[in-house]
Protein backbone atom coordinates (compact mmCIF):
# COMPACT_ATOMS: atom_id res chain seq x y z
CA UNK A 1 0.00 0.00 0.00
CA UNK A 2 2.82 2.69 0.91
CA UNK A 3 4.76 1.77 -2.37
CA UNK A 4 1.60 2.75 -4.45
CA UNK A 5 1.18 5.71 -2.33
CA UNK A 6 4.84 6.57 -3.12
CA UNK A 7 4.29 5.68 -6.77
CA UNK A 8 1.13 8.38 -6.65
CA UNK A 9 2.81 10.87 -5.24
CA UNK A 10 6.17 11.20 -7.41
CA UNK A 11 3.50 11.02 -10.68
CA UNK A 12 2.01 13.87 -8.32
CA UNK A 13 5.03 15.48 -8.56
CA UNK A 14 5.74 15.53 -11.96
CA UNK A 15 2.02 16.42 -13.18
CA UNK A 16 2.87 19.39 -10.63
CA UNK A 17 6.09 20.32 -12.22
CA UNK A 18 4.54 20.04 -15.82
CA UNK A 19 1.74 22.46 -15.32
CA UNK A 20 3.74 24.73 -13.46
CA UNK A 21 5.69 25.10 -16.31
CA UNK A 22 2.80 25.42 -18.46
CA UNK A 23 0.99 28.07 -16.48
CA UNK A 24 4.77 29.75 -16.73
CA UNK A 25 4.04 29.73 -20.97
CA UNK A 26 0.92 30.58 -20.85
CA UNK A 27 1.09 33.87 -19.05
CA UNK A 28 3.34 34.17 -22.07
CA UNK A 29 1.26 33.49 -24.46
CA UNK A 30 -2.07 34.19 -23.72
CA UNK A 31 -2.03 38.29 -24.23
CA UNK A 32 -0.32 37.87 -27.19
CA UNK A 33 -3.40 35.76 -28.55
CA UNK A 34 -5.70 37.92 -27.00
CA UNK A 35 -3.66 41.22 -28.44
CA UNK A 36 -3.94 39.36 -32.20
CA UNK A 37 -7.68 38.55 -32.20
CA UNK A 38 -8.80 41.98 -31.23
CA UNK A 39 -5.99 43.74 -33.65
CA UNK A 40 -7.39 41.44 -36.38
CA UNK A 41 -11.17 42.03 -35.91
CA UNK A 42 -10.54 46.04 -35.26
CA UNK A 43 -8.39 45.61 -38.72
CA UNK A 44 -11.01 43.82 -40.81
CA UNK A 45 -14.03 46.36 -39.12
CA UNK A 46 -12.19 49.28 -40.44
CA UNK A 47 -11.09 47.64 -43.75
CA UNK A 48 -15.16 47.48 -44.55
CA UNK A 49 -16.04 51.04 -43.19
CA UNK A 50 -13.31 53.04 -43.02
CA UNK A 51 -12.81 56.75 -40.86
CA UNK A 52 -15.48 55.62 -38.53
CA UNK A 53 -15.83 55.67 -35.00
CA UNK A 54 -17.28 52.87 -33.83
CA UNK A 55 -19.69 51.43 -30.94
CA UNK A 56 -20.64 48.74 -29.95
CA UNK A 57 -24.47 47.86 -29.24
CA UNK A 58 -26.14 44.15 -28.64
CA UNK A 59 -29.16 42.81 -30.34
CA UNK A 60 -31.60 40.78 -28.21
CA UNK A 61 -29.78 37.70 -28.41
CA UNK A 62 -26.49 38.72 -26.87
CA UNK A 63 -24.20 38.97 -30.15
CA UNK A 64 -22.49 41.93 -30.42
CA UNK A 65 -22.67 44.39 -33.22
CA UNK A 66 -21.03 47.48 -34.45
CA UNK A 67 -22.23 51.22 -35.06
CA UNK A 68 -20.07 53.33 -37.68
CA UNK A 69 -20.49 56.91 -37.00
CA UNK A 70 -18.48 59.60 -39.09
CA UNK A 71 -16.38 60.88 -36.05
CA UNK A 72 -17.23 64.77 -36.72
CA UNK A 73 -20.32 64.72 -38.09
CA UNK A 74 -21.75 61.55 -35.58
CA UNK A 75 -23.87 60.41 -38.70
CA UNK A 76 -24.28 56.97 -38.76
CA UNK A 77 -22.69 55.16 -42.10
CA UNK A 78 -23.31 51.75 -41.25
CA UNK A 79 -23.02 48.83 -39.06
CA UNK A 80 -20.67 45.63 -38.99
CA UNK A 81 -21.02 42.27 -37.25
CA UNK A 82 -20.00 39.06 -37.44
CA UNK A 83 -22.78 36.37 -38.66
CA UNK A 84 -22.03 32.54 -37.60
CA UNK A 85 -23.22 29.36 -39.25
CA UNK A 86 -22.21 25.66 -39.21
CA UNK A 87 -21.30 24.96 -43.17
CA UNK A 88 -20.26 21.53 -43.85
CA UNK A 89 -17.48 20.24 -41.22
CA UNK A 90 -16.82 23.86 -39.42
CA UNK A 91 -18.88 26.93 -38.29
CA UNK A 92 -18.05 29.67 -41.17
CA UNK A 93 -17.65 32.85 -39.24
CA UNK A 94 -17.92 35.99 -41.60
CA UNK A 95 -17.87 39.71 -40.65
CA UNK A 96 -20.22 42.05 -42.58
CA UNK A 97 -20.35 45.57 -43.68
CA UNK A 98 -23.56 46.93 -44.30
CA UNK A 99 -24.48 50.88 -44.92
CA UNK A 100 -27.51 52.61 -43.16
CA UNK A 101 -30.28 51.26 -45.31
CA UNK A 102 -28.73 47.59 -44.35
CA UNK A 103 -27.24 47.06 -47.91
CA UNK A 104 -24.02 45.02 -48.22
CA UNK A 105 -20.84 47.15 -48.47
CA UNK A 106 -18.44 44.27 -47.86
CA UNK A 107 -17.82 40.86 -46.65
CA UNK A 108 -14.83 38.95 -44.95
CA UNK A 109 -14.62 35.07 -44.04
CA UNK A 110 -12.73 35.29 -40.71
CA UNK A 111 -12.82 31.78 -39.77
CA UNK A 112 -13.75 28.55 -41.23
CA UNK A 113 -11.96 24.90 -41.97
CA UNK A 114 -14.54 23.86 -44.66
CA UNK A 115 -13.33 21.10 -47.20
CA UNK A 116 -10.05 22.23 -49.35
CA UNK A 117 -10.31 22.73 -52.59
CA UNK A 118 -14.07 23.05 -52.31
CA UNK A 119 -15.77 24.81 -49.66
CA UNK A 120 -12.75 26.81 -48.28
CA UNK A 121 -12.78 28.08 -51.44
CA UNK A 122 -14.93 30.83 -49.81
CA UNK A 123 -12.54 32.98 -48.64
CA UNK A 124 -11.53 34.34 -52.26
CA UNK A 125 -12.50 37.51 -53.54
CA UNK A 126 -13.95 36.05 -56.63
CA UNK A 127 -17.10 35.03 -53.96
CA UNK A 128 -16.90 37.22 -51.51
CA UNK A 129 -16.85 40.33 -53.40
CA UNK A 130 -20.37 39.41 -55.38
CA UNK A 131 -22.11 40.53 -51.80
CA UNK A 132 -21.03 43.60 -52.42
CA UNK A 133 -24.13 45.63 -53.14
CA UNK A 134 -26.92 42.96 -51.84
CA UNK A 135 -29.94 43.15 -49.83
CA UNK A 136 -31.91 40.92 -47.54
CA UNK A 137 -34.24 40.20 -50.54
CA UNK A 138 -31.72 38.95 -52.83
CA UNK A 139 -29.27 37.39 -50.20
CA UNK A 140 -29.98 33.71 -51.31
CA UNK A 141 -28.24 30.99 -53.10
CA UNK A 142 -29.01 31.01 -56.77
CA UNK A 143 -30.58 27.47 -56.10
CA UNK A 144 -33.03 28.87 -53.65
CA UNK A 145 -33.69 32.14 -55.99
CA UNK A 146 -31.26 34.37 -54.85
CA UNK A 147 -28.70 36.29 -56.66
CA UNK A 148 -25.31 34.78 -54.91
CA UNK A 149 -23.88 32.19 -56.92
CA UNK A 150 -22.68 29.46 -54.64
CA UNK A 151 -19.51 28.17 -55.13
CA UNK A 152 -18.99 24.61 -57.64
CA UNK A 153 -19.13 21.76 -55.28
CA UNK A 154 -20.03 23.61 -52.13
CA UNK A 155 -23.52 24.54 -51.90
CA UNK A 156 -23.62 23.86 -48.36
CA UNK A 157 -21.32 26.06 -47.26
CA UNK A 158 -22.60 28.85 -49.71
CA UNK A 159 -25.41 28.78 -48.46
CA UNK A 160 -25.08 28.87 -44.86
CA UNK A 161 -22.49 31.48 -45.23
CA UNK A 162 -25.79 33.51 -47.31
CA UNK A 163 -28.17 32.78 -44.51
CA UNK A 164 -25.99 33.58 -41.75
CA UNK A 165 -25.55 37.08 -43.45
CA UNK A 166 -29.20 37.72 -44.24
CA UNK A 167 -30.17 36.54 -40.81
CA UNK A 168 -27.44 38.65 -38.93
CA UNK A 169 -29.05 41.39 -41.38
CA UNK A 170 -32.64 40.64 -39.74
CA UNK A 171 -31.26 40.72 -36.32
CA UNK A 172 -29.56 43.93 -36.59
CA UNK A 173 -32.13 46.04 -38.52
CA UNK A 174 -35.06 44.62 -35.64
CA UNK A 175 -32.59 45.70 -32.87
CA UNK A 176 -32.27 49.40 -34.42
CA UNK A 177 -36.19 49.43 -35.44
CA UNK A 178 -36.85 48.42 -31.88
CA UNK A 179 -34.77 51.69 -30.67
CA UNK A 180 -31.43 49.94 -30.84
CA UNK A 181 -28.63 52.41 -28.78
CA UNK A 182 -29.96 55.63 -29.71
CA UNK B 1 30.52 6.86 -34.76
CA UNK B 2 27.02 5.64 -33.09
CA UNK B 3 25.65 9.10 -32.83
CA UNK B 4 25.62 9.10 -36.83
CA UNK B 5 24.62 5.99 -37.17
CA UNK B 6 21.68 6.75 -34.71
CA UNK B 7 20.79 9.64 -36.38
CA UNK B 8 20.55 8.49 -40.11
CA UNK B 9 18.72 5.13 -39.24
CA UNK B 10 15.42 7.28 -38.73
CA UNK B 11 15.29 8.94 -42.03
CA UNK B 12 15.49 5.36 -44.10
CA UNK B 13 16.30 2.18 -42.79
CA UNK B 14 13.73 2.69 -39.58
CA UNK B 15 11.84 5.08 -41.35
CA UNK B 16 9.28 5.90 -39.20
CA UNK B 17 6.34 5.97 -41.57
CA UNK B 18 7.21 3.66 -44.36
CA UNK B 19 9.38 1.17 -42.68
CA UNK B 20 8.00 1.17 -38.76
CA UNK B 21 4.33 2.43 -40.03
CA UNK B 22 3.75 5.04 -37.12
CA UNK B 23 1.60 8.00 -37.12
CA UNK B 24 -0.30 7.31 -39.60
CA UNK B 25 -3.36 9.95 -38.78
CA UNK B 26 -1.27 13.05 -39.04
CA UNK B 27 0.41 11.32 -42.30
CA UNK B 28 -2.79 11.46 -43.53
CA UNK B 29 -4.33 14.38 -42.77
CA UNK B 30 -2.08 17.35 -42.22
CA UNK B 31 -0.40 16.66 -45.99
CA UNK B 32 -2.56 18.44 -48.13
CA UNK B 33 0.61 20.80 -48.55
CA UNK B 34 3.92 20.76 -47.94
CA UNK B 35 3.78 23.86 -45.59
CA UNK B 36 1.29 22.10 -43.35
CA UNK B 37 3.35 18.69 -43.28
CA UNK B 38 6.91 20.87 -42.52
CA UNK B 39 5.01 22.33 -39.97
CA UNK B 40 3.91 19.39 -38.40
CA UNK B 41 7.05 18.04 -38.90
CA UNK B 42 9.20 20.54 -37.17
CA UNK B 43 6.23 20.47 -34.06
CA UNK B 44 6.52 16.69 -33.76
CA UNK B 45 10.46 16.64 -34.14
CA UNK B 46 10.45 19.20 -31.74
CA UNK B 47 8.28 17.51 -29.22
CA UNK B 48 10.22 14.34 -29.98
CA UNK B 49 13.67 15.74 -29.25
CA UNK B 50 12.73 17.58 -25.91
CA UNK B 51 10.96 14.51 -24.59
CA UNK B 52 13.45 12.00 -25.81
CA UNK B 53 16.07 14.22 -23.77
CA UNK B 54 14.16 14.99 -20.47
CA UNK B 55 13.45 10.93 -20.32
CA UNK B 56 16.71 9.79 -20.93
CA UNK B 57 17.69 12.34 -18.13
CA UNK B 58 15.38 11.05 -15.76
CA UNK B 59 15.35 7.25 -16.76
CA UNK B 60 16.77 6.32 -13.40
CA UNK B 61 14.41 7.90 -11.27
CA UNK B 62 11.31 7.17 -12.96
CA UNK B 63 10.02 3.68 -10.79
CA UNK B 64 9.66 1.34 -13.62
CA UNK B 65 5.26 0.78 -12.73
CA UNK B 66 4.42 4.20 -13.75
CA UNK B 67 6.57 5.06 -16.62
CA UNK B 68 4.62 4.82 -19.25
CA UNK B 69 2.21 7.85 -17.44
CA UNK B 70 5.22 9.82 -16.29
CA UNK B 71 6.19 9.31 -20.59
CA UNK B 72 2.62 10.56 -21.34
CA UNK B 73 2.63 14.04 -19.07
CA UNK B 74 6.62 14.90 -20.63
CA UNK B 75 5.18 14.52 -23.91
CA UNK B 76 2.20 16.11 -23.39
CA UNK B 77 3.69 19.18 -21.62
CA UNK B 78 5.99 19.49 -24.74
CA UNK B 79 3.15 19.35 -26.91
CA UNK B 80 1.16 21.82 -24.54
CA UNK B 81 3.83 24.38 -24.88
CA UNK B 82 4.07 23.60 -29.27
CA UNK B 83 0.31 24.09 -28.94
CA UNK B 84 0.38 27.83 -27.06
CA UNK B 85 3.70 29.09 -28.98
CA UNK B 86 2.19 28.52 -32.64
CA UNK B 87 -0.98 29.87 -31.85
CA UNK B 88 0.74 33.08 -30.50
CA UNK B 89 3.43 33.58 -33.25
CA UNK B 90 1.94 31.08 -35.75
CA UNK B 91 -1.72 31.39 -36.14
CA UNK B 92 -1.92 30.57 -39.77
CA UNK B 93 -0.19 27.00 -39.30
CA UNK B 94 -1.88 26.26 -35.69
CA UNK B 95 -5.31 27.11 -37.43
CA UNK B 96 -4.44 24.50 -40.49
CA UNK B 97 -2.84 21.59 -38.50
CA UNK B 98 -5.88 22.07 -36.29
CA UNK B 99 -6.79 19.20 -34.19
CA UNK B 100 -3.81 17.39 -34.82
CA UNK B 101 -1.28 19.50 -32.89
CA UNK B 102 -2.65 18.70 -29.63
CA UNK B 103 -3.22 15.02 -31.76
CA UNK B 104 0.99 14.62 -31.29
CA UNK B 105 0.38 13.43 -28.34
CA UNK B 106 -0.51 9.94 -29.28
CA UNK B 107 1.92 9.31 -32.16
CA UNK B 108 2.87 6.76 -31.90
CA UNK B 109 6.42 7.46 -32.84
CA UNK B 110 7.21 9.74 -30.08
CA UNK B 111 5.92 7.52 -27.18
CA UNK B 112 7.24 4.78 -29.09
CA UNK B 113 10.64 5.93 -29.23
CA UNK B 114 10.33 6.95 -25.65
CA UNK B 115 9.91 3.49 -24.53
CA UNK B 116 11.83 1.74 -26.73
CA UNK B 117 14.84 3.87 -27.30
CA UNK B 118 15.55 7.22 -24.65
CA UNK B 119 14.35 4.87 -21.59
CA UNK B 120 17.58 2.89 -22.77
CA UNK B 121 20.12 5.02 -23.77
CA UNK B 122 22.02 7.94 -23.09
CA UNK B 123 21.13 11.60 -23.43
CA UNK B 124 23.14 12.62 -26.65
CA UNK B 125 22.29 8.93 -28.23
CA UNK B 126 18.75 9.56 -27.37
CA UNK B 127 19.30 13.54 -29.32
CA UNK B 128 21.19 11.64 -32.34
CA UNK B 129 17.39 9.41 -32.38
CA UNK B 130 15.07 12.31 -32.09
CA UNK B 131 16.33 14.06 -34.88
CA UNK B 132 17.11 11.30 -36.86
CA UNK B 133 14.01 9.60 -36.30
CA UNK B 134 12.08 13.45 -36.89
CA UNK B 135 14.12 14.22 -40.13
CA UNK B 136 12.43 10.77 -41.66
CA UNK B 137 9.16 11.66 -40.33
CA UNK B 138 9.28 15.43 -41.96
CA UNK B 139 10.86 14.12 -45.10
CA UNK B 140 8.36 11.63 -45.32
CA UNK B 141 5.48 14.08 -44.81
CA UNK B 142 6.48 16.18 -47.56
CA UNK B 143 7.48 13.77 -49.65
CA UNK B 144 3.71 12.65 -49.81
CA UNK B 145 2.80 16.13 -49.70
CA UNK B 146 4.30 17.25 -52.85
CA UNK B 147 2.67 14.87 -54.23
CA UNK B 148 -0.79 15.98 -53.22
CA UNK B 149 -0.37 19.22 -53.86
CA UNK B 150 1.26 19.38 -57.23
CA UNK B 151 -1.42 16.77 -58.26
CA UNK B 152 -4.25 18.28 -56.44
CA UNK B 153 -3.52 21.93 -56.42
CA UNK B 154 -1.34 22.54 -59.10
CA UNK B 155 1.06 24.35 -56.24
CA UNK B 156 3.94 23.95 -54.17
CA UNK B 157 4.67 25.79 -51.22
CA UNK B 158 1.93 27.76 -52.07
CA UNK B 159 3.24 28.76 -55.55
CA UNK B 160 1.65 27.78 -58.67
CA UNK B 161 3.83 25.50 -60.47
CA UNK B 162 1.91 23.57 -62.73
CA UNK B 163 1.04 25.31 -66.37
CA UNK B 164 -2.15 27.07 -66.42
CA UNK B 165 -4.42 24.52 -68.19
CA UNK B 166 -3.84 21.87 -65.78
CA UNK B 167 -7.16 20.96 -64.07
CA UNK B 168 -6.32 19.85 -60.58
CA UNK B 169 -6.87 16.32 -59.66
CA UNK B 170 -9.13 17.92 -56.26
CA UNK B 171 -9.29 14.07 -55.02
CA UNK B 172 -5.37 14.10 -54.63
CA UNK B 173 -6.02 16.49 -51.57
CA UNK B 174 -8.71 14.99 -50.26
CA UNK B 175 -9.67 11.82 -47.76
CA UNK B 176 -9.20 9.12 -50.81
CA UNK B 177 -6.31 10.69 -52.61
CA UNK B 178 -4.51 10.60 -49.26
CA UNK B 179 -5.01 6.50 -48.28
CA UNK B 180 -4.66 6.03 -51.80
CA UNK B 181 -1.21 8.21 -52.35
CA UNK B 182 -0.17 6.44 -49.50
CA UNK B 183 -1.11 3.27 -50.67
CA UNK B 184 1.06 3.40 -54.28
CA UNK B 185 4.22 5.30 -51.97
CA UNK B 186 4.48 1.84 -49.98
CA UNK B 187 4.26 -0.47 -52.76
CA UNK B 188 7.24 1.74 -54.02
CA UNK B 189 9.24 1.55 -51.06
CA UNK B 190 8.70 -2.78 -50.83
CA UNK B 191 9.91 -2.96 -54.49
CA UNK B 192 12.44 -1.22 -53.84
CA UNK B 193 13.59 -2.84 -50.61
CA UNK B 194 12.91 -5.94 -52.62
CA UNK B 195 15.81 -4.57 -55.42
CA UNK B 196 18.20 -4.20 -52.57
CA UNK C 1 -35.13 20.65 -34.57
CA UNK C 2 -36.38 18.60 -31.73
CA UNK C 3 -33.57 16.57 -29.36
CA UNK C 4 -34.16 13.67 -31.64
CA UNK C 5 -33.59 15.30 -34.32
CA UNK C 6 -30.03 16.58 -33.13
CA UNK C 7 -29.04 13.20 -32.26
CA UNK C 8 -30.10 11.68 -35.65
CA UNK C 9 -28.11 14.47 -37.14
CA UNK C 10 -25.11 13.87 -34.83
CA UNK C 11 -25.71 10.15 -35.73
CA UNK C 12 -25.25 10.27 -38.88
CA UNK C 13 -22.81 13.07 -39.14
CA UNK C 14 -20.53 11.10 -36.85
CA UNK C 15 -20.93 7.35 -39.01
CA UNK C 16 -21.87 8.57 -41.99
CA UNK C 17 -20.74 12.20 -43.43
CA UNK C 18 -17.97 13.01 -41.87
CA UNK C 19 -16.69 9.29 -40.88
CA UNK C 20 -13.73 9.32 -38.21
CA UNK C 21 -11.95 6.95 -40.06
CA UNK C 22 -12.18 7.56 -43.21
CA UNK C 23 -13.42 11.73 -43.61
CA UNK C 24 -11.05 12.69 -40.31
CA UNK C 25 -8.15 10.44 -39.96
CA UNK C 26 -8.82 9.22 -36.77
CA UNK C 27 -7.97 5.77 -35.47
CA UNK C 28 -6.00 5.12 -38.02
CA UNK C 29 -3.14 3.22 -36.61
CA UNK C 30 -5.56 0.21 -34.81
CA UNK C 31 -7.72 0.38 -38.14
CA UNK C 32 -4.99 -0.72 -40.49
CA UNK C 33 -3.40 -2.51 -37.87
CA UNK C 34 -6.24 -4.94 -36.38
CA UNK C 35 -8.79 -5.31 -39.26
CA UNK C 36 -7.08 -8.65 -40.21
CA UNK C 37 -10.02 -10.53 -38.73
CA UNK C 38 -13.95 -10.29 -38.38
CA UNK C 39 -13.79 -11.29 -34.77
CA UNK C 40 -10.78 -9.39 -33.79
CA UNK C 41 -12.17 -6.89 -35.33
CA UNK C 42 -15.55 -6.77 -33.57
CA UNK C 43 -14.10 -6.95 -30.11
CA UNK C 44 -11.78 -3.75 -30.86
CA UNK C 45 -14.54 -2.51 -32.08
CA UNK C 46 -17.06 -3.06 -29.02
CA UNK C 47 -13.84 -1.95 -26.63
CA UNK C 48 -12.75 1.28 -28.48
CA UNK C 49 -17.19 2.47 -28.08
CA UNK C 50 -16.56 1.38 -25.16
CA UNK C 51 -13.66 3.97 -23.88
CA UNK C 52 -15.15 6.50 -26.29
CA UNK C 53 -18.23 7.36 -24.71
CA UNK C 54 -16.94 6.81 -21.03
CA UNK C 55 -13.99 9.08 -22.07
CA UNK C 56 -16.44 11.90 -23.54
CA UNK C 57 -17.98 11.36 -20.11
CA UNK C 58 -15.32 12.27 -18.00
CA UNK C 59 -13.26 14.68 -20.18
CA UNK C 60 -16.47 16.80 -21.04
CA UNK C 61 -17.08 16.82 -17.01
CA UNK C 62 -13.52 17.87 -16.19
CA UNK C 63 -13.55 20.30 -19.01
CA UNK C 64 -16.44 22.57 -17.65
CA UNK C 65 -15.89 21.68 -13.77
CA UNK C 66 -12.27 22.32 -13.52
CA UNK C 67 -10.56 23.71 -17.07
CA UNK C 68 -13.11 26.28 -18.23
CA UNK C 69 -14.24 26.76 -14.53
CA UNK C 70 -10.61 27.77 -13.03
CA UNK C 71 -9.11 29.26 -16.37
CA UNK C 72 -7.12 26.20 -17.16
CA UNK C 73 -7.44 25.12 -20.79
CA UNK C 74 -3.78 25.22 -21.51
CA UNK C 75 -3.68 22.14 -19.32
CA UNK C 76 -6.55 20.18 -21.09
CA UNK C 77 -4.18 18.05 -23.42
CA UNK C 78 -2.25 16.79 -20.00
CA UNK C 79 -5.47 16.36 -18.15
CA UNK C 80 -7.28 14.36 -21.23
CA UNK C 81 -4.76 12.24 -22.35
CA UNK C 82 -3.72 11.34 -18.72
CA UNK C 83 -7.63 11.06 -17.54
CA UNK C 84 -8.06 8.35 -21.02
CA UNK C 85 -4.52 6.39 -19.59
CA UNK C 86 -6.28 5.65 -16.71
CA UNK C 87 -9.69 5.00 -18.40
CA UNK C 88 -7.96 2.48 -20.27
CA UNK C 89 -6.12 0.62 -17.89
CA UNK C 90 -9.27 0.56 -15.67
CA UNK C 91 -10.85 -1.37 -18.67
CA UNK C 92 -8.06 -3.51 -19.43
CA UNK C 93 -8.79 -4.75 -15.41
CA UNK C 94 -12.01 -4.94 -15.97
CA UNK C 95 -11.93 -7.37 -18.98
CA UNK C 96 -9.34 -9.64 -17.73
CA UNK C 97 -11.31 -10.50 -14.41
CA UNK C 98 -14.59 -10.69 -16.51
CA UNK C 99 -13.64 -11.83 -19.73
CA UNK C 100 -10.62 -13.37 -20.16
CA UNK C 101 -10.83 -15.12 -23.42
CA UNK C 102 -11.62 -11.23 -24.80
CA UNK C 103 -8.92 -10.24 -22.72
CA UNK C 104 -6.63 -12.83 -24.56
CA UNK C 105 -7.81 -12.22 -28.07
CA UNK C 106 -7.17 -8.72 -28.13
CA UNK C 107 -3.95 -8.87 -26.50
CA UNK C 108 -1.27 -5.68 -26.84
CA UNK C 109 -4.20 -3.52 -28.52
CA UNK C 110 -6.43 -2.88 -25.24
CA UNK C 111 -3.74 -0.64 -23.86
CA UNK C 112 -2.65 0.89 -27.51
CA UNK C 113 -6.43 2.36 -27.26
CA UNK C 114 -4.33 4.65 -25.09
CA UNK C 115 -2.83 5.88 -28.14
CA UNK C 116 -5.77 5.75 -30.39
CA UNK C 117 -6.58 9.13 -31.81
CA UNK C 118 -9.78 8.71 -32.23
CA UNK C 119 -10.40 8.69 -28.21
CA UNK C 120 -8.42 11.67 -27.44
CA UNK C 121 -9.55 12.87 -30.73
CA UNK C 122 -13.07 13.01 -29.87
CA UNK C 123 -12.56 14.36 -26.69
CA UNK C 124 -10.97 17.65 -27.80
CA UNK C 125 -13.88 17.79 -30.70
CA UNK C 126 -16.37 17.47 -28.09
CA UNK C 127 -15.53 21.16 -26.51
CA UNK C 128 -15.47 22.87 -29.70
CA UNK C 129 -18.23 21.31 -31.16
CA UNK C 130 -21.47 22.80 -32.41
CA UNK C 131 -25.53 22.00 -32.91
CA UNK C 132 -26.96 22.41 -35.94
CA UNK C 133 -27.77 25.92 -35.12
CA UNK C 134 -24.02 26.74 -34.74
CA UNK C 135 -24.10 29.06 -31.96
CA UNK C 136 -25.45 26.22 -29.03
CA UNK C 137 -22.11 24.08 -27.94
CA UNK C 138 -22.81 20.27 -26.63
CA UNK C 139 -23.44 19.70 -23.36
CA UNK C 140 -23.09 16.42 -20.88
CA UNK C 141 -25.33 14.23 -22.95
CA UNK C 142 -24.59 15.43 -26.61
CA UNK C 143 -20.87 14.60 -25.71
CA UNK C 144 -21.68 11.17 -24.33
CA UNK C 145 -23.68 10.39 -27.29
CA UNK C 146 -21.16 12.10 -29.61
CA UNK C 147 -18.86 9.78 -28.49
CA UNK C 148 -20.56 6.86 -28.44
CA UNK C 149 -21.56 7.31 -32.60
CA UNK C 150 -18.43 8.23 -33.51
CA UNK C 151 -17.07 4.94 -31.99
CA UNK C 152 -19.54 2.77 -33.64
CA UNK C 153 -18.72 4.85 -37.40
CA UNK C 154 -15.30 3.85 -36.25
CA UNK C 155 -16.43 -0.24 -36.13
CA UNK C 156 -19.08 0.54 -39.07
CA UNK C 157 -15.40 0.97 -40.84
CA UNK C 158 -13.60 -1.58 -39.11
CA UNK C 159 -15.76 -4.11 -39.87
CA UNK C 160 -15.72 -3.53 -43.38
CA UNK C 161 -12.48 -3.70 -43.68
CA UNK C 162 -11.75 -6.55 -41.99
CA UNK C 163 -14.05 -8.53 -44.17
CA UNK C 164 -12.53 -6.80 -47.10
CA UNK C 165 -8.92 -8.23 -46.07
CA UNK C 166 -10.03 -11.53 -45.52
CA UNK C 167 -10.90 -11.49 -49.13
CA UNK C 168 -8.30 -9.98 -49.94
CA UNK C 169 -6.06 -12.68 -48.38
CA UNK C 170 -7.31 -15.19 -51.34
CA UNK C 171 -6.22 -12.68 -54.36
CA UNK C 172 -3.47 -12.48 -56.48
CA UNK C 173 -1.59 -9.33 -55.59
CA UNK C 174 1.98 -8.23 -57.02
CA UNK C 175 4.31 -8.69 -53.92
CA UNK C 176 5.07 -4.98 -53.24
CA UNK C 177 1.29 -4.39 -52.94
CA UNK C 178 0.84 -7.13 -50.29
CA UNK C 179 0.09 -6.11 -46.74
CA UNK C 180 -0.01 -2.70 -46.52
CA UNK C 181 -0.08 -0.81 -49.55
CA UNK C 182 -3.66 -2.31 -50.56
CA UNK C 183 -5.15 -2.05 -47.39
CA UNK C 184 -4.49 1.62 -47.81
CA UNK C 185 -5.66 1.79 -51.30
CA UNK C 186 -9.06 -0.09 -50.32
CA UNK C 187 -9.33 2.53 -47.28
CA UNK C 188 -9.36 5.06 -50.11
CA UNK C 189 -11.69 3.94 -52.25
CA UNK C 190 -13.95 3.29 -48.81
CA UNK C 191 -13.68 6.79 -48.59
CA UNK C 192 -14.46 7.63 -51.95
CA UNK C 193 -17.52 5.63 -51.48
CA UNK C 194 -18.34 7.45 -47.75
CA UNK C 195 -17.69 10.84 -50.11
CA UNK C 196 -21.31 10.05 -51.39
CA UNK C 197 -22.89 11.20 -48.45
CA UNK C 198 -21.44 14.44 -49.11
CA UNK C 199 -23.93 15.94 -49.88
CA UNK C 200 -26.03 15.06 -47.11
CA UNK C 201 -27.68 18.37 -44.85
CA UNK C 202 -30.43 17.28 -42.52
Amino acid sequence: MKYYIKLSLILLIFCAVASGILAYINTLTAPVIAQRKAKEEIATREALIPNANFTQAQTADGASYFVASNPETQEILGYTFIAAEIGYSSTVQTMVGVDKDFKVLGIKIIDQAETPGLGANCTNDNFTSQYAGMTIENLYVDKDGGAVIALSGATITSRCITNSIRNRIQAVKSDISAGGIQ
Amino acid sequence: MSFVKELSKGIIKDNPIFILVLGMCPTLAVTTSVINALGMGFAATFVLLCSNIIISLIKNITPSKIRIPVYIVVIASFVSIVDMVMAAYLPGLHKSLGLFIPLIVVNCIILGRAEAFASKNNVLLSIADAIGMGLGFTLSLSVIATIREILGAGTWLGIKITPLTYDPMLVAILAPGAFITLGFLMALMNMLKEKK
Amino acid sequence: MGYLGELFVMAMTAIFIQNFVLSRFLGLCPYLGVSKKLDSALGMGMAVIFVMTLASAITFLINKYLLLHFGLMYLQTIAFILTIAALVQFVEMVIQKNAPALYKSLGVFLPLITTNCAVLGVAILNTTAFRSDGTTAYNFFDSVLNGFFSGVGFTVVLLAMAGLRMRLEKADLPKSMQGMPIALILAGIMALAFYGFMGFKI
